[in-house]
């Protein structure tokens, strides 16, 4: 299986969107300010509906927001 | 730390303050009153149910009155999959417990050890319920 990992861009995101806090991006997508804390400390993986809600909150596609980071495995010899 | 997470401690330590006492008195060995209908354990029983009830009573109220209102938000997915997970892990525990007490213990005990026995089980998956809720919200904190 390829091995890889959910990074994400929320808090630049914010940061861009005039420092939108964490409490207020939780309440624009119906989320606690503690599940965005663990989205963006890479903890918690949002459901899909979730993270097309959270782009859509910064207008941006969803590839922008979150990033698989595909870990390089070493080739086995045949 | 989350009021859902505040919430979980506090049962985990009603159960403590309540059910600790209680297993550790029953789990001396059969008493004068094991046979049934006997009905002094049940007052026992009553007695710690209601220790239990005043100490999340007291508990509530003062985490209601200590929390900002937008701590205490309804249930997001994060929250409603730590349930699920918890709920899972309590579920199979209380079913080994109850296959014990129901299929075996009726060979090798009688009475008051069975219903106790059946109580301890009903308590251990609550408490693996709040174990698990507690566990999974501090793995996931981001700090």
């Amino acid at each position: 299986m390829m091995q890889g990992s959910i990074s994400n861009r929320i808090r630049t995101l914010r940061f861009m969107n005039g420092e939108m806090s964490q409490a207020e991006l939780g309440q624009r997508i119906g989320l606690t300010r503690q599940t965005i804390a663990a989205i963006e400390a890479g903890k918690y993986s949002p459901s899909l509906e979730a993270a097309f809600r959270i782009a859509q909150v910064f207008n941006v596609p969803l590839g922008e927001v979150f990033q698989w980071e595909v870990k390089a495995t070493p080739l086995k010899a045949s | 730390m989350s009021y859902r997470e505040k919430i979980a401690w506090l049962s985990l330590i009603a159960m403590a303050v309540a059910y600790g006492p209680y297993f550790m008195f029953v789990g001396r060995g059969p008493g004068p009153w094991e046979p049934l209908p006997h009905l002094h354990p049940l007052g026992l029983f009553a007695l710690v149910s209601i220790v239990r009830m005043l100490v999340l009573g007291a508990g509530y109220l003062y985490l209601r009155l200590g929390s900002p209102r937008q701590e205490r938000q309804p249930l997001d997915e994060r929250d409603r999959a730590i349930e699920h997970r918890s709920l899972s892990a309590a579920y199979y525990v209380l079913i080994g417990g109850m296959i014990l007490v129901g299929c075996f213990m009726p060979f090798s005990s009688t009475g008051w050890t069975i219903v106790n026995a059946a109580i301890f089980w009903i308590v251990a998956a609550e408490v693996i319920h709040y174990s698990v809720v507690v566990a999974s919200y501090r793995v996931q904190a981001s700090s």
